[in-house]
């Protein structure tokens, strides 16, 4: 069986229900209007193939790869729509097809250097400088914080990093690091269609999670939240994986991490994988109103919009990415709100492309917010 | 030079598809069919403007090639799948509001503007276009019009048609034509060429632009749900209702088997379907709608009348909610929604009739019959009143249909050609809210007799190679 005719009847059911509800929140969709792009026109693209109506040609690629499964289409159906599209992509490599050369490039990448993004495994490593904190050892801990690849190499997203841990010490919670030994999570993998690269990675992974004695994973990115659940899961390991938004939001709320709100009008962005996808909507409404004045967009929690930075989109379809961030800013400018707070790399990044607001982390807002009132209440909107 | 290369020089290549994926997914829409049951088109046209539709249709005549125009394809009849295949134009890419007239409140839209899209536009304006079918999110107004669908609040504001107040097609010519009474509410100058539109399919035009009237938005809305020991006698009260001078929003009569359809939200919730009264044969499902101070009273009133129909409110407000969620609001909850939920096996399949009020209970045991006889699982019967301020409705007779079985599916167009010829034997007609389609067409003189003719010169006026939609209401071959 290939991994389509797992699906075969659930493209079916698609194909019997042909409702196209789907199609209302699609971002790719709603920007480029072609059906092979939106949920409906894809199942029936992959029922096209199996039935052997057609063969691979290049919209079949454009059906499978110009999509940031951020899951919309899942939120208005009962089928597992981006697990569709993860299995076409995976179907096309099997069947022959090359990987778009910007995949392939993040896949040697993440074999090579351990992440997406072309950097020496010892980049992972220099965001803790000077935060003294341990390394992960057998038994030496039970906590683990997951910094992931994005933020750990990308120096404008270190900040993120740094409140996170900052923020966690505050609390008192004892964590460690794995520094540079830090892997992969398997995200990128898992959504461009490189299956089997990712099995072989999430087992390592598991393997040497259990092997240091982890009880419980906090992850920095929602992509290694969602991803490192599913390793963790499918494995039957009883390993707890958190992302930091619901780690620290209860510590907020037990006031173990004392919040000075500012009046600055400010909007959350809704990272897909940590949303819909991953479920979390509500911890990191929770620290952005102890710190700021939150004001929702129209597509908020479920119907957030895509900020067009996911599953490969961002590298193999740029124009298009850009235009769905920019969608995103205009929805959030229109709140009047002068700042996104987001809890995601990518987001995070993709938004700033986009100018005329201020992009802030979820845990720099706070921190921001805990600090002002260590400086005995100065308010200091901008951090 | 070919059809498919003069289309691309006239429009260039990003509006004309050709690849053999995309013009697939065109191939079928929400109807009763085997999943091998596709016909996909030789090109697809994803147009901008009204001038790219004349373009392509001028281009079409010149080499006598078909031309289907569809938009959300959620057809439950194959309007819009292109049988014989040729050119489709995909209207959906055709989307922007040209004017909003909050004074005379109305919207001019381009057609492939979905319902919802209209009623997103004009909500800062507290105005609403009532013409309401289920599937408003996917549904465009020029398939509306052209399908002439069914719409949730039909007893209070109509269906399209009433919102129709003009409309811009691209004829079988290539000639642009308005058709209407611009933003007047009606006419009673020249032929009403503009009605001609609702449930064309696209036989005579391309509809490319319509001018909508809009309504201003009720302050607040109470539906109820009411139980009854005949169906009848549902329809004898709703007739009191309106007697009595009540100003219903939406009435809808199901089936006690029909709620089971409608509340899947309510069997998630709760893990068993709703339970009704063991008497009760059928739901009544009404809203009134506006001021809060005047629903009371209207609501008060209706319960009141109840009693001497020997109705009983249901007063488990989850029945109702979830009903309702199903039927308009659509806020499933998250991953779930009922038409997959409940089609993972079989497909929903209606034939939609209609027949004079007094005759639905008569009718309704021939639906039951019908469908026994050709061995499909009986979802229910809906009644949906679609005519302002009357006791007029349409119906859906609905049934689950194994669309992976050729037999079956065969079965399914054999009960929805009985029931359709058997309306007119009751002196109702063969559709209410799906059209002709290629599933009537060979017996639409059963409905229509010696004036089928004089429909066949109208096409001919207006299409004179019979390119739009072939097949559709008219045998291919019976093209002028």
């Amino acid at each position: 069986m290939n991994s389509l005719d797992e699906f075969k009847d659930e493209l079916e059911t698609c194909f019997g229900t042909s409702c196209g509800f789907c199609e209302r929140g699609c971002p790719v969709y709603q920007a480029v209007k072609i059906k092979t792009l939106c949920m409906k026109g894809r199942n029936r693209t992959m029922l096209g193939l199996l039935q052997g109506k057609f063969e691979i040609t290049p919209a079949v690629v454009e059906a499978a790869f110009e999509c940031t499964m951020c899951g919309n289409c899942d939120r208005w159906c009962a089928l597992k729509n981006t697990e569709h599209t993860r299995a076409f992509r995976e179907y096309l490599l099997k069947h022959g097809y090359e990987p778009m050369k910007e995949h392939a490039s993040l896949a040697a990448s993440i074999k090579n250097y351990g992440n997406p993004w072309f950097q020496p495994r010892s980049a992972r490593n220099r965001w803790t400088k000077g935060l003294n904190i341990p390394k992960a050892a057998p038994g030496q801990q039970e906590v683990l914080f997951f910094a992931g690849c994005t933020s750990a190499v990308n120096k404008a997203l270190v900040p993120g990093l740094v409140a996170s841990a900052k923020l966690l010490q505050k609390a008192g919670i004892r964590f460690a690091t794995m520094n540079q030994d830090e892997p992969c999570c398997g995200s990128t993998l898992l959504r461009i269609g490189q299956t089997e690269a990712y099995e072989e990675l999430a087992k390592k992974n598991v393997e040497r999670f259990e092997s240091l004695g982890i009880k419980r994973i906090v992850t920095a990115c929602p992509g290694c939240y969602v991803t490192l659940k599913k390793s963790i899961e499918d494995r039957g390991s009883e390993i707890q994986v958190v992302h930091i938004a619901q780690e620290v939001a209860h510590l907020v709320k037990e006031g173990k991490i004392p919040v000075t709100k500012s009046t600055e009008r400010v909007t959350y962005h809704d990272p897909c994988h940590l949303g819909r996808l991953g479920g979390v909507f509500e911890e990191p409404r929770t620290i952005v109103s102890a710190a700021a004045d939150l004001v929702e967009m129209p597509n908020n929690r479920y119907e957030s919009r895509c900020c067009g930075a996911g599953a490969g989109l961002q590298s193999a379809f740029p124009k298009l990415s850009k235009e769905l961030a920019a969608k995103r800013v205009a929805e959030a400018k229109a709140t009047g709100a002068t700042t996104i707070v987001t809890s995601c790399p990518f987001c995070e990044t993709q938004l700033q492309t986009v100018p005329g607001i201020r992009v802030v982390d979820l845990m720099e807002l706070l921190l921001n917010a805990t600090e002002d009132r260590e400086e005995n209440g100065k308010i200091n909107p901008g951090a | 030079m070919s059809y498919a290369d003069e289309l691309v020089a006239a429009l260039g290549k990003e509006k004309v598809r050709l690849d053999p994926a995309e013009r697939f997914v065109y191939g079928a829409d929400w109807s009763p069919r085997t999943p091998s049951e596709f016909f996909p088109p030789d090109v697809v046209i994803l147009p901008r403007s009204t001038r790219d539709i004349q373009r392509v249709v001028q281009i079409a005549y010149q080499h006598e090639v078909p031309v289907t125009a569809g938009g959300g394809l959620t057809g439950m009849l194959g309007g819009a799948v292109p049988i014989y295949g040729g050119i489709y134009i995909d209207t959906t890419v055709m989307n922007q509001v040209v004017e909003i007239d909050q004074r005379n409140q109305t919207i001019r839209v381009q057609a492939g503007a979905t319902l919802q899209e209209v009623n997103d536009a004009v909500l800062p304006y507290d105005l609403w276009l009532p013409h309401q079918p289920e599937s408003k999110w996917v549904s465009t107004v020029g398939s509306a019009i052209a399908c002439d669908n069914d719409s949730t609040f039909g007893v209070r504001y109509g269906k399209i048609l009433n919102c129709l107040l003009s409309a811009e097609i691209v004829t079988g010519t290539g000639e642009i034509l308005e058709l209407g009474h611009r933003k007047a509410h009606f006419t009673s100058s020249g032929y009403k060429l503009k009605d001609l539109l609702a449930g064309s399919e696209g036989t005579l035009g391309i509809i490319t632009e319509a001018t909508l009237k809009l309504e201003p938005i009720p302050r607040t809305r109470r539906v109820d749900m009411l139980v009854f020991p005949r169906l009848g006698a549902a329809v004898d009260y709703l007739n009191r209702l309106l007697k009595d001078g009540l100003c219903i929003e939406a009435a809808h009569i199901n089936c006690k088997r029909r709620l089971k359809f409608y509340t899947s939200t309510y069997r998630s919730k709760h893990g068993h379907d709703p339970t009704i009264p063991a008497w009760a044969e059928a739901l009544l499902a009404i809203s009134f709608a506006g001021d809060p101070e005047v629903v009371e009273f209207q609501r008060g009133h209706a319960l009141k009348v109840a009693k001497e129909f020997e109705a009983q409110l249901v007063e488990e407000r989850d029945i109702v909610d979830s009903w309702w969620a199903s039927k308009y609001t659509l806020e499933f909850e998250p991953f779930k929604q009922k038409w997959p939920d409940s089609q993972r096996l079989k497909k929903f399949g209606a034939a939609d009739p209609g027949v004079p009020v007094g005759r639905l209970e008569e009718y309704y045991h021939k639906f039951v019959e019908s469908a026994e006889r050709h061995q499909l699982e009986i979802i229910g019967m809906n009644a949906y009143l679609e005519h302002p301020n009357s006791i007029g409705f349409s119906l859906s007779c609905a049934v689950f249909v194994d669309y992976r079985s050729e037999d079956e599916v065969k079965r399914f167009r054999e009960f929805h050609d009985e029931l359709s010829k058997l309306a007119v034997a009751f002196e109702g007609t063969m559709s209410t809210y799906m059209s002709d389609t290629y599933q009537k067409a060979p017996y639409l003189e059963v409905e229509h007799g010696a004036s089928l003719k004089y429909m066949k010169k109208v096409k001919e006026l207006f299409d004179p190679k019979g390119i739009l939609n072939p097949g559709k209401k008219f045998g291919r071959r019976d093209r002028i």
